[in-house]
């Protein structure tokens, strides 16, 4: 076993990772002292606090072993992710409705199975579920169809 | 007394209309979301904040309110009937409430966890009554540096509940903490980790946080591995017979009162208490064999439990304005953005609000009970809508709810990327709760800790000489080394491997 991919290790990483990213954007944000504490003051008292917790958690894990990460399958949230980020792509310059097919469709590819029929009808009820709660029930100003209605 | 008068303020306001029809509306999407294995109330909260926006404040706390304590009413009856947990907190009523389902008791075993469930709400709403004036009260004696060490215990102690390695857990936490400081700095004006973009200036936005790390990070996690679904047993009559009545009772009253302490506990809630009730009824009985085969205590003790845990979790909350769990701090994020700042003026400043969402998770539970047993036959259908149905119209009403914040396509961004986030948490092993909290309770324990330290001239020893202080420190430092025991270290290991199995 790979003591440096198991899931503690690699999330001890990850904590460096965020304390030294705060760290780096930080740097010109005024510290100050501990009577006038500037901007800085509690970013940087926090970066400290997680890198040494990033390292505690890394060396532990070294020493320790445990549960080796599991590989990820990369489909369901590869296509989950595509999907949100084309639903936000389509929704102002096209209108909820283009934009609701291709987060339907592009989502549902995620998961194991995929029938046209059964996504058309999700696509067909979602569609009246959501003009009825967003733009009847709540009133919201969102356009189904950019230009149209 | 003023008690009397409160409760007659609060059912005032919960009766209106309105209000009933958010709480109705709130206990049908619990039921409904509790009944469905793979979403929980916390992903449904999450999915939910940015509509709660455009209701009533008051509406819309009670809305969601309903959702939480009707997802422990729905969650049951997946257990019993399917053997699948709705909830993580309904995974104990599997072992013995499946076992009486097959042995034909299914109504039966129904029947007493609602009507338990419906006691245990009643006590836990009473016990919320006894205890939010006097807490209050308490609560408006603290300063800076006393709430700083509160909020520190609060952190803490529910990092030690938390599932998985404790230091992992506080470093969550601190990585939440950090999160919360994005945007514009209260005290200089200061611009802190918004690379230019002026959507971050005035913070992080929470909902879309929520939605990425529960919502979508849940939905990506249940596509990876295939839902498998069994028949769901039929139900007969409803009536328990008079034996098992005899044996609910007590189980019940004992559920009730662990659940209702288990819930108050920064961290607690109802997961552990429907745990812990479950383990006391099995230890106390004097038939332990029958346990695991259906015996009745065994569905009675943890539905008691879990949702008087449900109702007094809500105590901290309130009064304090502290989160004890991730339903709690987004009910903290609820409150935010109507406006209302959490804490102990919520009480004093809007007793509509306070007294009116207290009376109506009575009246939830009430109707929540109507709402689950002459309706089985219709939450049990529901049970056989396949997840790749649900999983993209789940995915749907977060990027329109997000959008809808400020009608900006850079929050449905965010819950991409905070999706991704949450994705690498939980394949991580990092607990997204603690995180919640953190970030939650960030902004404000920052302006404390600032003002604590401004009014003490830079001195760190005012957080050790104001006795309050002092005190919530020491109960902090007791839970950390306490964690540090291997003995300890040890039980704890074991009840969540219990959990897990």
């Amino acid at each position: 076993m790979n003591r440096f991919l198991s899931k503690d290790f690699l999330s001890g990483l990850m904590f460096i990772g965020f304390g030294l990213f705060v760290l780096y954007f930080g740097q010109k944000l005024a510290v100050g002292t501990s009577v006038r504490m500037g901007p800085g003051y509690v970013p940087h008292m926090l970066s400290y606090i997680l890198l040494v917790l990033g390292v505690l958690i890394c060396v532990i894990a070294l020493y320790a072993g445990g549960e080796t990460v599991e590989a990820p399958k990369w489909r369901p949230i590869t296509l989950v992710t595509v999907g949100i980020v084309a639903f936000a792509l389509l929704l102002e310059s096209f209108g909820l409705f283009p934009a609701l097919v291709a987060l339907v469709i592009i989502a549902s590819l995620g998961g194991d199975e995929f029938k046209l029929t059964e996504v058309v009808g999700n696509v067909v009820v979602l569609t009246i579920l959501c003009i009825l709660v967003f733009k009847v029930g709540l009133g919201m100003n969102i356009s189904v169809l950019q230009g149209v209605w | 007394m003023d008690l009397l008068s409160n409760l007659y303020l609060g059912l005032s306001v919960a009766v209106s209309l309105q209000n009933l029809l958010y709480c109705l509306i709130g206990c049908m999407v619990g039921t409904l979301i509790g009944v469905l294995p793979g979403i929980g109330p916390v992903a449904t909260i999450a999915m939910l904040l940015p509509i709660t926006f455009h209701l009533p404040p008051t509406a819309s706390l009670i809305m969601l309110a309903g959702i939480y304590y009707g997802a422990q009413y729905g969650g049951s009856t997946t257990s019993i009937l399917v053997n699948l947990p709705g909830e993580a907190s309904s995974v104990v009523t599997c072992i013995d409430g499946y076992q009486m389902a097959r042995k034909g008791r299914a109504g039966a075993a129904l029947s007493i966890s609602a009507v338990g469930s419906f006691f245990a709400g009643t006590i836990g709403t009473i016990i919320i009554v006894m205890f939010a004036e006097p807490l209050t009260r308490m609560a408006q004696k603290f300063g800076p540096a006393d709430y700083c060490s509160l909020m520190a215990l609060g952190l803490v102690a529910a990092v030690v509940l938390a599932n998985g390695s404790v230091l992992k857990a506080i470093a969550m936490v601190f990585l939440g903490l950090l999160f919360g400081l994005v945007g514009t700095d209260v005290n200089t004006g200061a611009q802190r980790f918004t690379f230019d973009i002026p959507e971050l200036s005035d913070g992080i936005d929470f909902a879309p946080i929520a939605m990425g790390l529960f919502g979508i990070a849940e939905i990506v996690v249940n596509l990876e591995r295939r839902m498998q679904r069994s028949g769901a047993i039929k139900v007969t009559s409803l009536w328990p017979t008079r034996e098992e009545i005899r044996r609910a009772w007590p189980a019940v009253m004992r559920g009730t009162a662990l659940g209702a302490i288990l819930g108050v506990l920064p961290g607690g809630g109802p997961t552990l208490g429907a745990f812990s009730a479950y383990t006391l009824e099995k230890k106390i009985s004097k038939r332990p064999e029958e346990f695991g085969k259906g015996a009745v205590e065994g569905v009675a003790a943890p539905e008691a439990a879990n949702n008087a845990a449900a109702q007094t979790s809500f105590i901290p909350m309130l009064t304090l304005g502290i989160p004890s769990n991730a339903v709690m701090a987004l009910m903290v994020g609820a409150m935010i953005i109507q406006g209302i700042q959490p804490g102990p003026e919520v009480m004093t400043k809007k007793p509509d609000l306070f007294w009116g969402m207290i009376v109506s998770m009575w009246v939830g539970n009430l109707m929540l009970v109507i709402i689950n047993l002459p309706m089985i036959g219709m939450w049990v259908k529901l049970l056989t809508v396949p997840y790749r149905f649900l999983a993209p119209a789940i995915l749907l009403f977060c990027c329109v709810g997000a959008y809808s914040l400020q009608n900006s396509t850079f929050h449905v961004m965010q819950v991409a990327m905070f999706g991704v986030l949450g994705y690498i948490f939980a394949r991580l092993g990092c607990e997204g709760a603690p995180f919640l909290l953190g970030l939650v309770l960030g902004p404000q324990m920052e302006e404390y800790f600032r003002r604590a330290m401004l009014l003490s001239r830079g001195d760190p020893r005012v957080f050790i000489e104001r006795p309050i202080s002092l005190g919530l420190l020491i109960a902090t430092a007791i839970l950390l080394v306490l964690m540090a025991l291997p003995s300890i270290k040890k039980a704890r290991e074991e009840a969540f491997q219990e959990e897990e199995s």
